[in-house]
Order: C-alpha cells, then sequence, then structure tokens
C-alpha cells in the first residue's frame, strides 16, 4: 500500500528503507546535540577557543554555509523578479537548503555566543554602526522570510492540501511570492555584505582591514559576489547529490547548465575583484597602517599558497569551466567545476576568520594555531545531520523537483505485457 | 540620524512581511468562503499536469498541431474555441462503440471520464464512461455526495476507493444534486444546473470522442509501460490485470487527478 | 576634569608580576586553576619579550600589556549592543558585563590582545571570598571583560569628592601602579600633565590614538611597537 502522504506519480522507497536512511542522520543530530548541550550547560571552556582565537570552527562554517545557502534567495530573485523560468525546477529545494543553512547557521551562533539569552539586547540596545548588529537584524528578519517561503511548499504535501484552507493560503501565498523574493534579495544583500564587512571593518586587524565605498569596506562587496557566485553552484552540487542518491532525474540537465553558467560568469567578475582588491590591499592599504602584506605569509602553514589556491585554484579555474558551454554539458566537469566553487568560498571565509586571528599583531606576538575540540566538531556535525534530515522529509513527503515527474514518466518499456484482449 | 535609517529600514521589512502574509491570509478567507476552494484546487492540479497531458480538445481532433489548454479545460471562457467550432463540417452520424467500448452519443463527455446527460425534466444525469470503468474496475468503496450537495465544474462530483487509488470523479457541471444512484444504476447522480440553461461547452462532443479515447488509451499505457495492440478491446476490468501497478497512479493519470 | 593615561618605563621593568597579582585581587578575577595560558584573564599580561637575536647578542625585556584606553576604539563601533562605551572625558573604555553578549566581536577587533572571556563560571575557593573586594562586582561566565583603569576606584574617588563637595574625581591610583615596586608604571591625567619625552605608543599607525605610553632606551625595545616583521621576538 503506496504511503498517501507521497506525490502521486513520484518513486519513493518504502518506510522502512527510509528509516534505515535517516537512522544514522539522527544520530549525528543527536551527538550534536549532546555536544552542543555541553557548551551550553558547561561554558565554551568545552571549545579549544581561547582569547587569542576568539572564533573558530563554529563561526568559519557559519559564514561558509550563510554563503552557500545563498543559492537560496538568488534562485528566488533570478526566477521570481528576473523571470528566468526554467529555475522553477530548483526553486523549492533552492528554498529549503536555504532554510537548512540559515536555521542551522543560527542554532549554531547560539552555542558560540556566551550568554545566548540575551540575544535581545542587540535588538534592544543595537549598536547601528556594527556590522554585526546589522548582521543580527538581517538573518533574523530573512529566517522568517524562509520559513514564509517554505510554507508553501510544506502545504503543497499530498496530505496536507486536501485541507481547503491550507490548499487556498498556499494558492494565495504563492500569488505573491515575488515580494518575499524582493524581500529577501534586499535582506541578503545586506546581510551577505555585513557578514564581509565583519572582517573589513576590522582596523585593529590589517589583515583583514579593507577600504571601501562610504561605511562598507570592499569585502561588503566581495562577500555578495562571492555568495551569488557560489550560491547557484551549491544549489547544482545538492541536487546532483541528491540525484544521484535517490537514483533518479530531478531536474532537466539545462537546468543544471543554466545555473553552472550564471555561477560561472559571477564567478568570474568575483575573483577579478578579489584581485583588484587582494593587489590595493597588499601595495596600499596594509602598508598605510604599518604592516608589511609578505609577512602575514612567513608562518607555516599559511604561504603564500593559500591566496593562490583561494583565486586561482578554487576561483579563477572553476570560473573558466564553468563559462564554456562544452565542458558544462559534461556532468563531470560541471559539477566538479560548482564543487570547486563551494570549495573556494569556504577557504575564502577561513581565511577571513581563522587565518586572521592566527596572524599576530604585535611584534612580540606568537604565532599560534587552533585545532576545534571534538564538542565543536561534533555540534556541526549536529548541524549537517539537521541538514541532511530537514531535507530529506521535505524530499520524500513535500515536490521538491516539479519536473521530477515529468522526467519520470518518459517511456521506460520494461514488460511486454498486452493491455487489450483480442 | 542613523538610528532612525537603520531602525526605519528594518521596521518597514518586517511591516512588508507581515502585512503580505497577512495579505494572503485575508484572500484565503474571502476565496474560502466565496467557494473557489474546488476551483483553485483544479487550476492547481491542472498546473502540475506535464503538457502533453494539458493539450487543447482541437489538437486531438487534428484541428491544431500543438496548443496547451490556457483555460484549465473550461472551454466556457475560451474565445479560440467557437472560432474552430464554426469551421468543423457537420457530421450526422455518429459512432456508438469506440474501440470495442461503448460511447453512446446522447451524452457529452468530460475529459475527466465522466459523462453529462442532460434529461427532459432540466436535471442533467452524471455517470462515469466506459474507459474510466473498466480502468478502476469494481470500487472498493464508492463515496456520493448526499442530497443537496452543491458541485462546480472541475471540482469533485464523487469519489472512489481501489487498492491503493483514491479517485475523486471530476464533476461536468454546476449545480445541485438532487438525486443519489442506487447501486445497480448505470449513473451515479442527478443534478439541477443552476443556471436555467445547462451551459456543456466543454465538454466532449461526439465526433471527438474517437480521437480522445485514442489518446487516453495511449496514456493509459504509458502508465502501465504495456504494449497496446492495434485494434483490440480493452479488457473489463483492467486493475485485475495488473495487481502489482501502483493504481493510485494509474487512475491519478487518467481521472486528471493532481 | 580629568583624562586618564599612563605611562610604563619598560627599562624599568623585572618582569617581578606584582601588578599581574594586584591587578586580579582589586578586580575580583577569578583564580581559574583549570584554565590554560591561553584561557586564563589577565586585566594586566607582562610579555617577555627579545630582540630576535640568538645568543650573546640576545637582549630581553619585559612589557607590560592592558588594555590601551583607545580614543580611537576599534573595539567599541563593533560590539552589537552597545555594551563598550568610550567614556569621551575620562578617556576610559568601559564595559559593560550586564550587557554582553558574549560575541566575542571585541575580541576579535582589538589588536592589542588586551581582552578577556570568561571560559568558566567564576569561583573562588572556600575561604577565598573573603578576600574579594567589595567595590568591584565580579562577571559571569560568558562576557567579556578587561582592565578599565580600576574603575572601582575611580568610582571611590568620585564619592570622595563628593563627600567634599567638589565636581571632579579626586585622584586615584590604580591597582598595578600602586604595587609596581620599580615605579615603572605610571598612571597620570592628560589634562595635568604629558608623557615623558620620547615616549612611543603600541602600532601607532593603526590610528587607534592609545593612552598607553610606553619608553626605552633600547632602539629594538621601540621596534616592538611596529607590526610584525616575520621574526621571533617573544620569549617562551
Amino acid at each position: 500500500m503506496p504511503n498517501q502522504l507521497i506525490a502521486r506519480g513520484l518513486k519513493r522507497c518504502s518506510t522502512a528503507q527510509f528509516a534505515l536512511w535517516v537512522a544514522p542522520w539522527f544520530a549525528l543530530l543527536a551527538y550534536g546535540v549532546y555536544a552542543a548541550g555541553l557548551c551550553l550547560v558547561k561554558g565554551l571552556n568545552q571549545t579549544n577557543m581561547d582569547n587569542r582565537f576568539a572564533f573558530g570552527l563554529w563561526i568559519f562554517l557559519d559564514l561558509t554555509i550563510i554563503a552557500l545557502g545563498a543559492g537560496a534567495f538568488f534562485t528566488g530573485f533570478l526566477l521570481y523578479i528576473m523571470k528566468m523560468k526554467e529555475l522553477k525546477g530548483v526553486i523549492y529545494s533552492a528554498v529549503v537548503i536555504g532554510l537548512v543553512c540559515y536555521s542551522g547557521a543560527i542554532a549554531a551562533l547560539m552555542v558560540d555566543v556566551g550568554q545566548p539569552v540575551r540575544a535581545w539586547f542587540t535588538f534592544w540596545y543595537p549598536n547601528v554602526h556594527s556590522m554585526l548588529t546589522e548582521v543580527t537584524f538581517c538573518l533574523t528578519c530573512y529566517l522568517t522570510v524562509l520559513i514564509i517561503e517554505y510554507l508553501p511548499i510544506l502545504l503543497k504535501n499530498r496530505k496536507l492540501r486536501d485541507v481547503p484552507s491550507f490548499l487556498v493560503f498556499e494558492f494565495e501565498l504563492h500569488k505573491l511570492i515575488y515580494v518575499l523574493a524582493g524581500v529577501g534579495t534586499f535582506l541578503s544583500f545586506f546581510h551577505q555584505g555585513s557578514l564581509g564587512g565583519l572582517y573589513g571593518v576590522l582596523r585593529g586587524r590589517p589583515f583583514a582591514f579593507r577600504e571601501g565605498l562610504a561605511i562598507w569596506p570592499s569585502t561588503f562587496f566581495l562577500f555578495i559576489l562571492s555568495a551569488v557566485a557560489v550560491g547557484p553552484s551549491f544549489i547544482l552540487v545538492t541536487t546532483w547529490i541528491a540525484s544521484k542518491l535517490t537514483r533518479k532525474p530531478l531536474v532537466k540537465p539545462e537546468v543544471l547548465q543554466l545555473l553552472g553558467r550564471i555561477s560561472g560568469v559571477l564567478l568570474s567578475v568575483y575573483v577579478l575583484a578579489k584581485t583588484v582588491d587582494t593587489l590595493i590591499w597588499i601595495n596600499h592599504t596594509s602598508p598605510n597602517r604599518g604592516f608589511a602584506a609578505w609577512q602575514y605569509y612567513s608562518f607555516e602553514p599559511f604561504g603564500t599558497w593559500i591566496l593562490f589556491l583561494e583565486i586561482v585554484g578554487f576561483g579563477l579555474i572553476p570560473a573558466l569551466l564553468l563559462l564554456s558551454k562544452r565542458l558544462r554539458q559534461r556532468p563531470a566537469i560541471l559539477v566538479s567545476a560548482a564543487a570547486l566553487a563551494c570549495c573556494g568560498i569556504a577557504l575564502n571565509r577561513f581565511v577571513q576568520t581563522v587565518q586572521t586571528l592566527a596572524l599576530p599583531t604585535l611584534r612580540f606576538d606568537p604565532f599560534l594555531s587552533y585545532w576545534p575540540s571534538w564538542q565543536e566538531t561534533g555540534t556541526f556535525i549536529g548541524v549537517i545531520g539537521y541538514g541532511v534530515l530537514v531535507y530529506s522529509f521535505s524530499y520524500r513527503y513535500l515536490q521538491l523537483f516539479p519536473q521530477e515527474r515529468e522526467l519520470a514518466a518518459l517511456p521506460v518499456v520494461e514488460e511486454e505485457q498486452v493491455l487489450v484482449e483480442r | 540620524m542613523f538610528h532612525t535609517i537603520f531602525l526605519s529600514a528594518f521596521a518597514t521589512v518586517a511591516l512588508v512581511v507581515a502585512i503580505t502574509v497577512l495579505f494572503a491570509v485575508a484572500r484565503s478567507r474571502r476565496s474560502l468562503s466565496a467557494g473557489r476552494a474546488d476551483a483553485i484546487r483544479w487550476h492547481t492540479d491542472f498546473e502540475a499536469l506535464p503538457s502533453r497531458d494539458r493539450q487543447c480538445r482541437h489538437v486531438l481532433t487534428g484541428e491544431l498541431a500543438s496548443r496547451e489548454c490556457p483555460h484549465a479545460f473550461d472551454c466556457r471562457e475560451c474565445l479560440t474555441h467557437p472560432k474552430l467550432l464554426a469551421r468543423r463540417r457537420p457530421v450526422d452520424q455518429f459512432e456508438e462503440e469506440v474501440f470495442g467500448m461503448p460511447y453512446p452519443s446522447d451524452r457529452l463527455y468530460h475529459r475527466g471520464h465522466a459523462w453529462a446527460r442532460p434529461e427532459s425534466d432540466g436535471t442533467v444525469t452524471i455517470g462515469l464512461d466506459e474507459l474510466g470503468r473498466r480502468v478502476l474496475g469494481p470500487p472498493d468503496v464508492t463515496d456520493l455526495p448526499p442530497e443537496g450537495a452543491r458541485l462546480s465544474v472541475n471540482g469533485t462530483a464523487w469519489r472512489f476507493q481501489k487498492r491503493d487509488a483514491e479517485v475523486r470523479v471530476l464533476s461536468p457541471v454546476d449545480g445541485e444534486v438532487v438525486a443519489v444512484g442506487a447501486p445497480n444504476d448505470d449513473w451515479y447522480l442527478r443534478v439541477k444546473p443552476f443556471q436555467a440553461e445547462f451551459d456543456f461547452r466543454h465538454l466532449l462532443m461526439p465526433c471527438e470522442i474517437r480521437p480522445w479515447v485514442m489518446r487516453e488509451m495511449e496514456r493509459l499505457q504509458l502508465a502501465l509501460n504495456g504494449t497496446l495492440a492495434d485494434g483490440g478491446t480493452p479488457m473489463e476490468d483492467i486493475s485485475a490485470a495488473y495487481p502489482k501497478a501502483n493504481w493510485d497512479e494509474v487512475c491519478g493519470q487518467l481521472f486528471l487527478q493532481g | 576634569m580629568n583624562r586618564y593615561a599612563m605611562s610604563i618605563d619598560i627599562d624599568k621593568c623585572t618582569g617581578c608580576g606584582a601588578c599581574m597579582i594586584a591587578c586580579a585581587v582589586e578586580n575580583n578575577v577569578p583564580p581559574l586553576p583549570q584554565s590554560n595560558d591561553r584561557k586564563g584573564i589577565t586585566w594586566i599580561r607582562v610579555f617577555p619579550v627579545d630582540n630576535g637575536e640568538q645568543g650573546d647578542t640576545r637582549q630581553s625585556a619585559f612589557l607590560p600589556m592592558m588594555c590601551q584606553q583607545c580614543d580611537s576604539t576599534p573595539c567599541a563601533s563593533v560590539c552589537p549592543q552597545q555594551a563598550v562605551q568610550l567614556d569621551v572625558k575620562t578617556g576610559i573604555v568601559g564595559q559593560m558585563p550586564e550587557r554582553c553578549l558574549g560575541c566575542r566581536y571585541c575580541m576579535t577587533a582589538c589588536p592589542y590582545h588586551a581582552r578577556y572571556f570568561n571560559w568558566w563560571d567564576p569561583k573562588w575557593p572556600a575561604g577565598m571570598e573573603a578576600t574579594l573586594n567589595p567595590d568591584v562586582a565580579p562577571r559571569m561566565r560568558g562576557v567579556v571583560e578587561k582592565c578599565n583603569f580600576c574603575h572601582g576606584r575611580w568610582h571611590a574617588a568620585k564619592e570622595q569628592a563628593a563627600s567634599q563637595g567638589k565636581r571632579e574625581a579626586a585622584d586615584y591610583t590604580p591597582a598595578c601602579a600602586e604595587s609596581c615596586p620599580t615605579g615603572a608604571i605610571r598612571f597620570f591625567d592628560l589634562l595635568a600633565g604629558t608623557p615623558e619625552a620620547g615616549s612611543f605608543r603600541l602600532l601607532e599607525k593603526l590610528g587607534t590614538e592609545t593612552k598607553i605610553y610606553y619608553r626605552s632606551k633600547r632602539a629594538w625595545v621601540k621596534g616592538l611597537a611596529e607590526a610584525p616583521d616575520g621574526k621571533e621576538h617573544h620569549l617562551a
């Protein structure tokens, strides 16, 4: 008896098999909850962060997954405002990925701060000059928008849409989706930028400090650019993974190629902007503050290779690969290039967070290293478990891929059964 | 000053989001009380159908090469339909049998496989067509609406349950149920239309039946992954011949479910 | 009107650490025996430094570091909930532990590593509560703290002046300056005096406008006020 919760026309594995799939992710989530619980109950001494490494694994990964989750707002912007209709095939998946990335990041942030119960103080005593205030406001608003955008996906569930009020509400909300897409784009522009601004404004850390436009350092714009460049790539990679794990085509190949092309174009612009910015920083910004740029890279293992890897290896190379139409049509290259782009963003966030803190600022500072404790990695493993679970349940019970039905219905003649009698 | 700009920006954003949601809620309540839930359901189901299942009736007859119906099969609103009708040559003789299945010409057919027969007293009798009956097979449960229930075109007329399938038969008429068929009757409902003149422009005419049934059999074949032998008659109970097939999916496709 | 600053003679500092202990006692800093070097709280910390040479030419010194009380703070502007406030009159950068979220952004911003986080709940061994200073509130777990030029003593000085009908705070001395046996730390009022000739400030090119003035007759010590040069300059 097939599951009445699953949409018609979609093939899903049996409930028992699904239970087997989710069980290990639940275990990871439980492990994460335990690790996070230790940090909340016993204090942040459970981590390996210290007074020199005030930010660690969590902030690095938070910034990374927020950048990767940018695909949610950007796909929404391209579809509902720029009217790129082909992206209809991935928009729901993108929203779920966004929801998972942002809610996971905020959950990790709540464990990261020393007094999470005081989080509302930022809203009550906002320091409008601080980038972190801006991030707090934007992330909270945007998570709300994402939850509202998830509602129609949820309400499209086969059993839920039998309820007339849910069906009608979903229909009416969808008519106004472009408003939410616009608000989401506006908010995302600012919080992706402010996350970059977090580091660009650090006058005390010339490794991170950048000049820019008015109150916004160049990292504000670079972070936005890198986020919109990698967002489509991450959607591409996750869709491909979902497709491989479920062993069925979920979107038409042209959609993935379009995502790759968008990513390639934006990544190229980003690499150019980043190169210019880096040259200005090396030759002007940093030396003007008394910090010669070469000495940043005199500490092992953070040699200049890290700079080249970030801009060339994980930046220019995937950009060139994704720009080529011929290469985009080969799935192995398309997905690999997209994955490389995602690695590039992760490396960029790593450099901004961890390398900034590792480098000495005083002449008599040592160069220090940091390795996260198991509680820190455990918390993030829990976030990954949470993400996979939400996505798995959404994929199974909600129709995340509108093109799946069409692709599944393509004739596959398995049996030669005779339909008619003579 | 910065303070004011910052806080007003966020207040505006929060307001816009809240207003959007409230708007959606308000419109939903209006739609629900206006009884538009059925129409909305059909529209969303129709949009979810693949393109080849949304082809205009005039494509079936070969009058057009390809056209996706822009009115969710409600030809009453269509401007193209009367123009193409005017070009048709009138036909006197209608075949009563298609592929060995009886398709009487005294009734009009809905693309969801219900038929509607206007009676002399102004009511309309509704039943299930032959292909629908054979695909469904003997239903496990038949759930008919009570007398006085209101039906709308493309809304739910009545429901069947068969194996794992839950089928809502789409209504060919707008009206009020005045009589419910007995188990042995070949009809299911008798409906008094809301309007004095029963508008049946959206229903298929006898001359369109053959190409339509042929197309439906092709769709059935795709759903069953079976082979259609030319010229044969579909079996009495197709469901019995495919005990392992996903009957929910097969019926879903045939009866235009979402 | 008092505008406070400090002048530190590095050549006089013997590295005895009396200032560190006096500071901890005055400001109710918890003992934290379970901590390591990088997680402990030392509002003032004496850094052993050297000139980067090896063997015969190696020279060393001790550099007491505390919050540099910047006039152009990198930290106040980044706190999301205004828990850091620069008092423009006294020049003291104040920290409000009750408002602090513990996000540690200010710690990232400070180039002088002068800010410390409460990684643990503060606990004093049985009996040691008797040594706590009633004029200074202890902080809770999960908030940032730092040198505030012995704010408790400043408040006491203000109260004393008020009881005498004066509006300006009386002169006071922070615990570190008071305890230094060689007089290497001098606390003074910028509106009444000036730092010694030849004084330098750390990382001046950053434009933080610090109010801790260091001096030394040794050129390599002056060099320590500059940015890192790729060489190791610290002992241990």
